[in-house]
């Protein structure tokens, strides 16, 4: 919605009202910055008691207390010990005395962290900007997707009830500011102002309790008769920030569009870590085909929603008893390809033996890296060398041969023939130096592992010698008379005769 | 500005007309002889090549070293593998340094057993990865070799199968089937089939 639309109230169903213009107020308010912004809010008033696994329903009166606390009190209660008297706030020695058998857990603060978290991750449904706001509640800009939803009423009942699909009890408002919205949705007061100006024109219906302002300054103000946001406007302003501290001014001016508040925009680990539990135990690695695929098709959407690919894949099987197995899957470069992953896994589950039946998976991946796009040609003639391509069938040759069976070799300058060469990571050769090839009689393309003694063999000597003396100083002493040799059967053959001579000759390589 | 329009055709939506170009369907053996009796004049690109050898070493390879660093070097930008799959010894690098192989783009492969050599070589035809595979897989049944073909032209890539000479006659799905025997200083090559050429013997083809 543009500032040039004629700026109405939001049309009101149960709960959402026509919202009054604004208060006169001696501030310009920021209008046309806020306007361009539209923030839900999401309060959660019983989210430690939802944090606590698992859902205990309401058969039992159950509160949580905080136990850091000065005062150990209750922060949330369920609808049976509300019923039974226990409201929010109460003692602990009150509650227990209203009603003996309340079962009482203790708070736990990662626990709700952890599920903000997992909410905020939900909330990104709606937008990518999304902040939390500790303790309880949850913030997002959602200027963008009005059309999506059709209204800002539409979004609020959708956000609703996802919310209350997913068990939890939330109030829901929109507001031109972020913590305007946060004052409604504490307040209970679940309407979609989406006008740039209605925070103040709503400020008469706000508590001050919305504010969680520190308790004394909320007494001092209730003492000055102050009930509502509304009275706290009409303090004039210098008091008020001489009395209170400049921080709660702001705050009271970011509420109400004059002033901008930056959020911190909550960012979603790049990190893809899921566990799955079996329906059914799975005793071969064969049962475990379902599984797998069902979290690689998780892991691909993951990969897919942030045009990333991984470099490392960790897969846990778990046991009853047994420690897990672990499979470690490293690509040689970022892949995103669920296809690929999948043949590379089928081909390592084929291999691992398991020891007992398997009652879960956990698939984590490793730092995730962007892809890089590659054009196609329209015409698919002399197709350039992909390097997705070769790393690809480097993982696949590894998963199924094993690391040591593919390989590359690297030439060494060194005169003795069998130290001339070492196995190298594919393509990871030093470069020829440049004076290659050396001045020096050819060498043959097979070499054997190991010179064989040659025992009564037919054919001619054709070329040689060639001697090479070296080695003496690090104990591998070779002293020897190289010649090229034609059998029988025409196969061209690198033969030596140890020096002194005496002790037979010996097959070294065959020239292919 | 230029730089801008650069970027613009780097788009990966971008289809440009230029690059099409008739690629050659062959790459030369490098020696003439044998160029002459090939139809198109070379090894043929994207295809199977069986080659019948009675012992590993009477000169197979060096047949090949031509058409090889040729491949190699065909696109110095994007060089693309020589695969070894199974050889009977190990590819020793200074020689192949020496012959104008780049050490660097060789992949050496060598499984345990037999059904990997063949899953493992139709890998890498298919791949896309590799300008040439060079396999030493033992027993195969035509319908692994016609499976080695196929993903040889899927992989663009040149499939290079060595076996001893008793399977000359069975049938094969291979483009090109050679039979090599040691003559002195060289080669007698006998082509038994070329698809789209024809029979034919060259004596004493001369191997450096």
């Amino acid at each position: 919605m543009s500032e040039g639309r004629p700026a109405t109230a939001t049309p009101a169903p149960a709960e959402l009202r026509r919202v009054p213009g604004p208060i006169a107020s001696g501030v310009a308010p920021a209008a046309d910055a806020a306007a361009r912004e539209l923030w839900l809010a999401a309060h959660f008033p019983r989210l430690s008691l939802e944090a606590l696994l698992p859902v205990t329903g309401d058969a039992r009166a159950l509160c949580v207390i905080e136990v850091n606390a000065p005062r150990r009190c209750l922060v949330a209660c369920n609808d049976r010990a509300a019923r039974q008297g226990i409201v929010v706030g109460m003692g602990l020695n009150t509650a227990l005395a209203l009603v003996p058998g309340l079962d009482l857990r203790e708070r736990q603060p990662a626990a709700e962290a952890a599920l903000l978290d997992r909410l905020a991750r939900w909330a990104l449904q709606f937008t990518p900007v999304v902040s939390i706001e500790p303790p309880q509640a949850l913030l997002a800009e959602v200027r963008g997707s009005l059309d999506l939803c059709g209204s800002a009423v539409a979004l609020c009942r959708r956000a609703q009830a996802g919310l209350l699909a997913g068990g939890l009890q939330a109030g829901v408002a929109l507001a031109p500011t972020p913590r305007g919205a946060l004052w409604l949705a504490r307040a209970g007061i679940w309407i979609a102002a989406v006008r740039a100006d209605a925070m103040p024109g709503l400020a008469a219906r706000l508590p001050l309790s919305c504010l969680e302002w520190p308790a004394d300054v909320i007494e001092t103000l209730t003492g000055l008769g102050i009930r509502n946001v509304a009275d706290l406007v009409r303090l004039p302003r210098d008091g008020f920030a001489r009395r209170f501290g400049p921080a709660l001014q702001d705050e009271l001016d970011e509420g109400l569009g004059r002033r901008r508040q930056p959020r911190r925009r909550h960012v979603v680990p790049e990190r893809f870590d899921e566990r799955l539990e079996l329906p059914v135990e799975a005793g071969s690695t064969a049962c475990l085909a379902p599984a797998t695929e069902q979290l690689l098709a998780r892991l691909g959407a993951f990969l897919r929603a942030r045009a990333s690919g991984l470099s490392e894949l960790r897969i846990d099987l778990l046991y009853r008893e047994h420690p897990p197995t672990r499979v470690r899957l490293g690509l040689t470069r970022p892949n995103g390809h669920e296809g690929h992953l999948r043949e590379l896994l089928r081909e390592r589950l084929a291999q691992s033996r398991l020891p007992a039946a398997v009652v879960a998976l956990r698939f984590r991946s490793g730092v995730l890296l962007p892809l890089s796009l590659r054009g196609a040609g329209l015409f698919e003639q002399g197709r350039a060398a992909d390097p997705e391509a070769t790393a690809r069938l480097l993982e696949r040759l590894r998963a199924r041969l094993g690391e040591d069976a593919v390989f590359g070799v690297c030439p060494v300058p060194e005169h003795r023939p069998e130290r001339a060469w070492r196995i190298a990571e594919p393509g990871g050769a030093t470069p020829l130096p440049g004076h290659w090839p050396a001045l020096r009689p050819a060498r043959p393309l097979w070499m054997l592992a190991e010179p064989q003694p040659l025992a009564g063999w037919d054919g001619v000597l054709v070329t040689g010698p060639e001697r090479i003396e070296s080695g003496w100083w690090d104990g591998h002493d070779v002293r020897r008379d190289y010649y090229v040799a034609l059998t029988q059967g025409g196969v061209r053959l690198w033969i030596f005769c140890e020096r002194p001579p005496g002790q037979g000759w010996f097959l070294h390589g065959v020239f292919g | 500005m230029s730089g801008a329009l650069e970027a613009l055709l780097r788009h990966p939506a971008l289809w440009r007309g230029g690059g099409f170009t008739d690629a050659p369907a062959t790459v030369p053996t490098g020696f003439r002889r044998l160029d002459e009796r090939l139809p198109s004049g070379g090894w043929p690109l994207s295809a199977l090549i069986e080659i019948l050898v009675p012992t590993a070493g009477i000169g197979e390879i060096r047949l090949l070293i031509p058409a090889l660093r040729a491949l190699s070097t065909a696109r110095p930008d994007e060089p693309r593998w020589i695969a070894w799959l199974g050889p009977p010894h190990l590819p020793y690098a200074p020689a192949l340094a020496d012959a104008g192989l780049d050490p660097s783009r060789t992949l050496v492969i060598k499984p345990r057993a037999g059904l990997d050599l063949l899953w493992a070589m139709e890998q890498a035809l298919r791949s896309g990865a590799c300008a040439a595979v060079l396999g030493w897989v033992g027993a195969a049944g035509d319908q692994a070799l016609r499976r080695l073909s196929l993903a040889a032209g899927e992989g663009q890539s040149i499939g290079f199968l060595f076996r001893p000479p008793f399977h000359r006659s069975e049938a094969s799905p291979a483009a090109l089937r050679l039979l090599l025997t040691a003559r002195d200083n060289g080669l007698d090559v006998e082509i038994l089939k070329s698809r789209g050429g024809a029979p034919a013997r060259i004596d004493s083809l001369p191997i450096h």
